[in-house]
């Protein structure tokens, strides 16, 4: 096609020489790490009981199928991911939509949301759990307790801390699917709204028949990249409650730190972990083949 | 007429009023906290809350100067976020060119090997991380949390960097060529002048994560690696009630961010929806 430079025989050559150091540096720090914790995921590894060391099999894998724990974290991580996510998406729809429609000050929009969004979790996590939600002083008990409400221990009792860190998480990343929706929404074509509109289109028409399918790739990039995210939520749940109270809002991110870090069980939380492993990859893969089967 | 004007303002106000109420949520928890932070422990226990109150710098200068100083975890946090940042911007950008503009055998597989990486839970790399680090004797050191912080860092930005690649016209590399450029120059002269902004986004995201990073650095880190992430999550532990104290640490760790947050606020929002915008993005 082209000449090539002296310097780099061939295209492909010169690919090569650019990508090898980014795909060696990968394979180091992750690749090498994940197979480690795969090899682990078959051993014993106690730190509290070293003398027990030694191959396993599959034992980590078969306790995982009778381990009831597992199981409670396997259904709160299915519930928390859902449910966050779904909030997330309506809510940022919901106040996308809202702002399109405010003609001056969306930048005000803009740099509110983005607040939320550099905050560290674990700071969000100890903002909510000591300044909001503690029971007495913190500032949610208060207007409860003003409007005539009992006052909830949100963090100390077992529905409200899930109810609790689910909505911390819908607090810290709804700004996310809020500004992504926005730019989509701002970079629509506006004369098929007024062909709709001159169609006699009603409102919630012109938004199931236009809007929704042209915002759709938005909608599942933020899916995707938000159920990741809400999968492997550690540090504001871990500020927040520590996955309790007893294992209440113990998804299994949590579960298997604590397993690996608090019990010194390393053989069972990798195990823990790699089964948190396949079902994200599995969540991804489905995620990302129905971005391509529906795109006609 | 008229009666449809005062619907129709009626309906912007409701549209007005909602909106608002959900921009004070967000905005509520920092604002609380900055008032928090400039009260007494004594006058933060007062019930009902005051707004009205002494204000006193007292829990700022205790954060940065007192006996559980975050300083040093700034400093921490300041190296290990800038050179996590450096090495990452360094690896990324030819690989990103490579992924973006070279012919490049099985490209599809590495791309998608490049992507997956970034999909690993924390978790499954954290205890695998313990166990090495522990043998290689790498915990609590720089070089231990820099290479880990690597693992998220690298695959986010290649993938990042590649979008913006893909933007620029072929012409302006052919132009290169004719000019008898070899493929480093191109790369130099051409592409990475017209990548400068996607490169800045890369830097702003990169430093952002490792900034505010939480569960590596508690698990890998100690006393001579102590980011202040951690820094103000042992400052509530300890310190159970001291609230007032943890406001003003924890608005001191997060200004930066904020800052880089609110001045790049443009640049952020483009990085977000770089994919998601242009109709799909990567393939």
């Amino acid at each position: 096609m082209h000449r090539q430079g002296g310097l780099f025989a061939g295209e492909r050559g010169f690919a090569l020489l650019m990508v090898s150091p980014g795909l060696l540096v990968l394979a180091l720090t992750t690749t090498f790490p994940l197979a480690y914790l795969i090899w682990s995921s078959f051993q014993n590894i106690n730190l509290a009981m070293p003398f027990l060391d030694g191959f396993a099999g599959l034992d980590n894998y078969r306790d995982m199928l009778s381990d009831g724990r597992f199981w409670h974290a396997l259904q709160l991580t299915g519930i928390y991911t859902v449910s966050s996510v779904f909030l997330q998406l309506v809510i940022g729809l919901g106040l996308a939509l809202l702002v399109m429609q405010i003609p001056t000050g969306q930048w005000l929009f803009r740099i509110v949301a983005i607040l939320p969004i550099v905050l560290a979790p674990v700071v969000v996590g100890l903002f909510w759990r000591t300044l909001m939600l503690a029971p007495e002083f913190g500032i949610v008990d208060f207007i409860i307790r003003t409007l005539g409400f009992e006052s909830v221990n949100w963090l100390g009792s077992p529905t409200p801390a899930l109810v609790s860190v689910i909505l911390i998480h819908t607090w810290q990343w709804t700004p996310f699917a809020f500004l992504v929706l926005l730019a989509s929404l701002a970079s629509l074509p506006l004369d098929v709204f007024e062909a709709a509109r001159i169609d006699k289109a009603n409102a919630f028409q012109r938004f199931i028949h236009i809007t929704l399918p042209l915002i759709r790739p938005a909608i599942i990039i933020v899916v995707i990249m938000r159920s990741m995210i809400a999968l492997s939520a550690f540090a504001a749940i871990f500020a927040a409650t520590g996955g309790g109270p007893g294992t209440a809002s113990e998804i299994l991110n949590l579960y298997a730190y604590k397993t690996s870090f608090v019990e010194l069980n390393f053989g069972y939380g990798s195990a823990l972990a790699v089964s948190l492993l396949i079902i994200t990859l599995g969540v991804s893969g489905i995620l990302f083949h129905l971005r391509t089967a529906r795109r006609s | 007429m008229k009666n449809r004007d005062s619907t129709k303002y009626l309906r912007n106000a409701t549209l007005f009023a909602l909106a608002s109420i959900l921009l004070f949520i967000w905005v509520f928890p920092l604002v609380w906290a900055v008032v928090v932070s400039l009260k007494s422990e004594a006058e933060v226990l007062a019930y009902p809350p005051r707004i009205i109150f002494e204000a006193t710098a007292q829990n700022f200068k205790d954060a940065l100067f007192g006996g559980v100083s975050i300083l040093p975890s700034l400093i921490t946090s300041l190296i290990v976020s800038t050179a996590t940042t450096i090495l990452t911007i360094l690896i990324a950008v030819p690989a990103a060119y490579a992924f973006a503009r070279l012919e490049l055998r099985g490209k599809k597989w590495l791309g998608f090997y490049t992507l997956a990486t970034q999909m690993v839970p924390p978790v499954g790399l954290v205890i695998p991380y313990f166990l090495i680090l522990n043998k290689v004797g790498w915990l609590d050191s720089y070089q231990g949390m820099i290479t880990v912080y690597l693992t998220f860092s690298l695959p986010f930005a290649i993938w990042l960097l590649v979008s913006y690649m893909e933007d620029i016209p072929r012409e302006m590399e052919e132009a290169a060529f004719l000019d008898k450029a070899n493929r480093f120059q191109a790369l130099w002269h051409v592409i990475l002048p017209q990548v400068r902004g996607g490169i800045a986004v890369t830097i702003i995201f990169v430093f952002l994560n490792a900034w505010n990073e939480f569960l590596f650095a508690v698990q890998l880190g100690g006393n001579t690696v102590r980011p202040v992430t951690v820094a103000m999550y042992n400052f509530v532990s300890v310190e159970q009630t001291l609230w007032a104290k943890l406001s003003a640490a924890a608005l001191i760790a997060m200004v930066p961010m904020i800052i880089i947050g609110i001045t790049a606020q443009k640049q952020i929002v483009k990085g977000l929806t770089v994919g998601a915008v242009k109709g799909g993005g990567r393939q």
